[in-house]
C-alpha cells in the first residue's frame, strides 16, 4: 500500500512539473519563426510608416518627426496624384484584359486535344521570361521608326505615318500595358485552369443531357463554380499590376511628359534619386493604402460570392 | 515481461545517444562553418597581421572605370610609386549606374567615419557633397594660380558656396557631330547658329540626303536636362539665377531655347517625333547608321562612328562645337567625374597627396591614353603622344572650353526630376512659355 501510494505521488509529481512548460512549448517553437517574420517583414512596415511621419534626407541629413505634414504636401502634390490615377489605370485596364483573355485560353486548354501538353508548358514561356527583356523586346517591337508593329500596321493600310508608340503621351502607357498583357496572360490562364478543372465533369454531362447548350454551360455552370478562382486569381494579379516598375522603368522612364509616371517609379524616383526618406516612404505608405483598399474590394466581393454559392 | 519493459526504454536510451551524436554533429559543423565564415570575412575585410605599419593606409572609392586598364591598376601603379602611403580601392558600381554609385557614396559618406578619405563624384553631386560637409574644402591646398591649369567650367562645377569643394578629374561633354560629306554638298560652311544649323539640315533633308536632319535626346531623363543646359545657355540664358537663389527657366531667353526645340519637331521638322522618347543610344543609332546629318551627343560616339563593323559613315564624321543662337555663345553640358576628400578623414595629408596624384597632369594623361577619358587640363590636349593616338580626343578642346555646368545647388536631384518633368511636358504640349514658368515657380519652392 504505501509502495502503491509512493508510486502515485511520485508519478503526480513529474506530471504537475510538465504542466507548466507544456504550454509555453508552443510558443517556444514558434519563436524564431516569429522572430524572423518580425524583423524581416513586421519591422521594415512599422519603420517605413514611422519615416513617412519624419524629413529624413540622407542628403540634408534632416531626421525630425514632423506629424502628417508629408501627408499633406502628399495630397496637394499633383505629381503624385498623376502617378496615382496611371497606376490605377494601368491596374485596371491590365487586370482585366488578363483575366479575360486568360479564361479564354484556359478554356481551350482545357479541351482535350493532340498536344495539349506541349502547350500548355509554352504558353509560360512569356511569363517565365525577366520582365526586363520583356520590356527591351517591346522597346524594338514598339519602335517608332524600324518597329515591326509599325511596319504591319502601314503596310497593312491601318495607319498612314508611324506611330511613334512610347514616345507620345497617348500611346505610351497603353503601350506599357499591351506588354503586361502579353506577358502575365499565361499566368492567369493557368491559374484559371487549376479552376477549371476542379469543376464536376458529372455537373456538365448532366447538363448537356439536359440539351444545354456550350454557352449556357458556361455561363451556368463553369462561370459560378469558377468564381472564387476567379476573384482569387483577380486579386493578386490586381495586386502584382499595382506595383508595375520595370516596364515602365526601362522603357519610359515615366515620360513623357510624365504620362507613364506609376506609383513605384514614383516612390523609386523620390527615395533612391533625391534620397528623401521621409517623403518617399509617405508616398510607398500610400502605395499601401491603396494597395490595401483593393484588396478589401476583392475580399468583400470574393465571401459574398462564396457565401451565395455555398 | 522485465526483458519486454526493458527493451523499449534501452532503444530509447540509444535513440537518444543517436540523436546526441547528430546533434554534436550538427553543432561541430556549425562551428566549423561559423569558423571559415569568420576566417573568410576576415580575409576579405583585409584583416592581416601588421604588414608595413610605417606606410598610411587610405581608402579611395570610385565608380569602375575600364578602359585598356582599370581603376584598380592605376590604384596600384600610385602604390608603387612611392613608399609613405598605400591606398586600399573600394570599387563602386560602373557609371552607367550613377543612381547606385550615389548611394553606395553617400551611405559610406554619412557615416562620417573617414571612409573613404578619397571619392570621385559626378559634376552634378558636388554641391550636395559640399553642403552636407562631406567634402573637404581644398582652397588652401590649391590656391587660384594653380586652378587657373583647368577648363573654367570644370572649375565653376567644383566651387560651391565661394569654396573649391573638389578637383577636376575627368571631362566630357555634350558636343555636336555632323556630317562632312553633306555639309560640303550643301554650302561646305558649317552652321554657326542654330537657325543656320536648322535651314541646312532642312535643305538635305528635302534633297534626300538624309532622312533626319538633327537628332538630339529628348527622353524625360537626365539627358534632357544637359540638352536643355547647353541650348539654354547658348541663348544668354540658364536654369538657375547666378546666387542660386531662384529659377530664370521662365525668363525669354530659356523659352526661346526650349521653343527651337520644339520647332524642330513640329515646325522645321529637322527632327523625328521619336527624339522624344529616345536617350543616347537610340539617337546615335540613326547617325552612325549613315541616316541623319547633324546629331548631339557625348563623346562616346565617336569611337563607334569609326568602327567599321559597327557604323556606316567611317571617315566621313567630325565634331564641333554646338550652334548658338544669334548674339549667344557655344555652349556645351559639362559631365565628368571629379575628385573629392572626404571632410571626416583623419589622414588628410596623405589624402591629398593622392588626390593631387590623381589629378595630375601625368595621371590624366594616362586616363585618356588607357580609359579613354578626356583630361580637365587643356594643356594635355597639346601632348604628341595624346594626338598620335587620340587625335579625335586631341581636337576637343575648344568644345570643352564652353563647358557649362548644370545648376549648382545641394538640392540638384530635385531640381532634375522638376526640369525633366516640365521640359518633357512642354516639349510633347508645346506650351513652352507656361510649362516652363510652372518649372520656374516649383524650383523657387525647392531652392528658395
Amino acid at each position: 500500500m504505501a509502495v502503491t501510494m509512493t508510486a502515485a505521488v511520485s508519478e503526480q509529481t513529474p506530471a504537475k512539473s510538465r504542466a507548466l512548460p507544456s504550454a509555453l512549448w508552443p510558443w517556444l517553437l514558434l519563436l524564431p519563426a516569429f522572430l524572423s517574420l518580425a524583423s524581416v517583414s513586421f519591422y521594415p512596415i512599422v519603420n517605413g510608416i514611422y519615416l513617412s511621419f519624419t524629413n529624413r534626407s540622407l542628403i540634408t541629413q534632416d531626421n525630425d518627426f514632423i506629424g502628417i505634414a508629408n501627408y499633406v504636401q502628399l495630397l496637394s502634390d499633383p505629381s503624385f496624384w498623376n502617378a496615382w490615377w496611371h497606376t490605377i489605370w494601368f491596374t485596371l485596364i491590365s487586370t482585366l484584359l488578363e483575366t479575360m483573355i486568360g479564361l479564354a485560353m484556359a478554356l481551350i486548354l482545357c479541351e482535350t486535344f493532340a498536344g495539349r501538353g506541349m502547350i500548355r508548358a509554352a504558353m509560360l514561356v512569356p511569363w517565365a521570361m525577366p520582365t526586363v527583356v520583356t520590356s527591351k523586346m517591346f522597346g524594338w517591337l514598339f519602335d517608332g521608326q524600324h518597329g515591326i508593329i509599325n511596319f504591319i500596321l502601314v503596310h497593312a493600310g491601318l495607319i498612314d505615318l508611324n506611330v511613334n508608340w512610347y514616345g507620345s503621351p497617348d500611346t505610351a502607357l497603353t503601350t506599357i500595358i499591351l506588354a503586361d498583357v502579353w506577358k502575365t496572360t499565361p499566368f492567369m490562364a493557368l491559374l484559371l485552369l487549376t479552376g477549371l478543372q476542379t469543376v464536376p465533369k458529372s455537373l456538365i454531362e448532366a447538363a448537356r443531357m439536359d440539351g444545354a447548350r456550350a454557352w449556357t454551360i458556361f455561363w451556368k455552370i463553369r462561370l459560378p463554380l469558377l468564381m472564387p478562382t476567379l476573384l482569387i486569381a483577380g486579386l493578386f494579379r490586381a495586386l502584382d499590376a499595382f506595383r508595375v516598375f520595370d516596364l515602365v522603368y526601362v522603357l519610359t522612364g515615366g515620360g513623357p511628359a510624365d504620362s507613364t509616371e506609376t506609383l513605384s517609379t514614383l516612390s523609386y524616383k523620390v527615395l533612391f534619386s533625391t534620397l528623401q526618406f521621409g517623403y518617399g516612404s509617405a508616398v510607398s505608405t500610400a502605395m499601401f493604402i491603396t494597395e490595401g483598399l483593393i484588396a478589401i474590394g476583392f475580399c468583400v466581393f470574393l465571401i459574398r460570392q462564396i457565401r451565395r454559392t455555398t | 515481461m522485465t526483458d519486454f519493459k526493458k527493451t523499449p526504454a534501452h532503444s530509447k536510451r540509444a535513440g537518444q545517444t543517436i540523436m546526441l551524436d547528430r546533434r554534436q554533429l550538427l553543432l561541430g559543423a556549425a562551428g566549423a562553418a561559423i569558423g571559415t565564415a569568420t576566417l573568410g570575412v576576415a580575409s576579405g575585410l583585409g584583416i592581416r597581421p601588421a604588414r608595413a605599419a610605417d606606410r598610411t593606409e587610405i581608402s579611395f572609392a570610385s565608380a569602375s572605370f575600364f578602359g585598356k586598364e582599370g581603376l584598380g591598376a592605376l590604384v596600384k601603379a600610385f602604390n608603387e610609386s612611392q613608399s609613405r602611403i598605400t591606398v586600399k580601392f573600394i570599387e563602386l558600381p560602373p557609371p552607367s549606374s550613377s543612381t547606385e554609385v550615389y548611394q553606395g557614396l553617400v551611405q559610406q559618406l554619412a557615416r562620417r567615419n573617414g571612409t573613404p578619405d578619397v571619392f570621385s563624384q559626378d559634376v552634378i553631386w558636388i554641391a550636395g557633397f559640399a553642403s552636407a560637409g562631406w567634402a573637404l574644402p581644398l582652397d588652401e591646398y590649391f590656391p587660384q594660380d594653380k586652378r587657373a591649369d583647368y577648363f573654367p567650367g570644370t572649375m565653376a562645377a567644383c566651387t560651391y558656396g565661394g569654396k573649391l569643394t573638389a578637383l577636376p578629374w575627368f571631362v566630357d561633354s555634350g558636343m555636336f557631330y555632323y556630317r562632312k560629306d553633306l555639309v560640303e554638298k550643301h554650302g561646305g560652311k558649317m552652321p554657326e547658329t542654330w537657325a543656320d544649323m536648322a535651314t541646312m539640315a532642312a535643305e538635305a533633308q528635302k534633297t534626300g540626303d538624309a532622312k533626319f536632319g538633327y537628332l538630339w535626346q529628348g527622353k524625360q531623363a537626365e539627358v534632357l536636362v544637359c540638352d536643355a543646359v547647353e541650348i539654354i545657355a547658348s541663348n544668354g540664358g540658364s536654369i538657375l539665377s547666378a546666387d542660386g537663389k531662384s529659377s530664370v527657366i521662365g525668363d525669354d531667353a530659356a523659352v526661346a531655347a526650349i521653343q527651337f526645340l520644339y520647332d524642330t519637331i513640329n515646325k522645321t521638322r529637322i527632327s523625328p517625333q521619336n527624339v522624344l522618347s529616345w536617350d543616347e543610344e537610340p539617337s546615335r543609332q540613326p547617325f552612325t547608321s549613315g541616316e541623319a546629318m547633324f546629331m548631339r551627343n557625348w563623346s562616346y560616339v565617336y569611337p563607334i562612328a569609326q568602327d567599321p563593323k559597327a557604323s556606316h559613315v567611317v571617315d566621313k564624321v567630325a565634331v564641333a562645337p554646338l550652334p548658338h543662337f544669334a548674339g549667344g555663345k557655344s555652349s556645351a553640358c559639362l559631365g565628368g567625374y571629379q575628385l573629392g576628400v572626404n571632410a571626416n578623414s583623419k589622414k588628410r595629408e596623405a589624402a591629398i597627396e593622392f588626390l593631387t596624384w590623381m589629378s595630375s597632369p601625368e595621371t590624366q594623361t594616362r586616363l585618356a591614353l588607357n580609359f579613354g577619358l578626356a583630361p580637365s587640363r587643356p594643356a594635355i590636349f597639346q601632348d604628341a603622344k595624346l594626338k598620335a593616338e587620340q587625335p579625335f580626343m586631341a581636337s576637343l578642346q575648344n568644345v570643352f572650353t564652353g563647358a557649362t555646368p548644370r545648376p549648382i545647388t545641394p538640392q540638384y536631384a530635385k531640381v532634375t526630376l522638376a526640369l525633366q518633368s516640365s521640359i518633357s511636358n512642354a516639349l510633347v504640349s508645346g506650351n513652352v512659355k507656361a510649362e516652363l514658368q510652372a518649372a520656374a515657380t516649383q524650383i523657387n519652392k525647392i531652392v528658395g
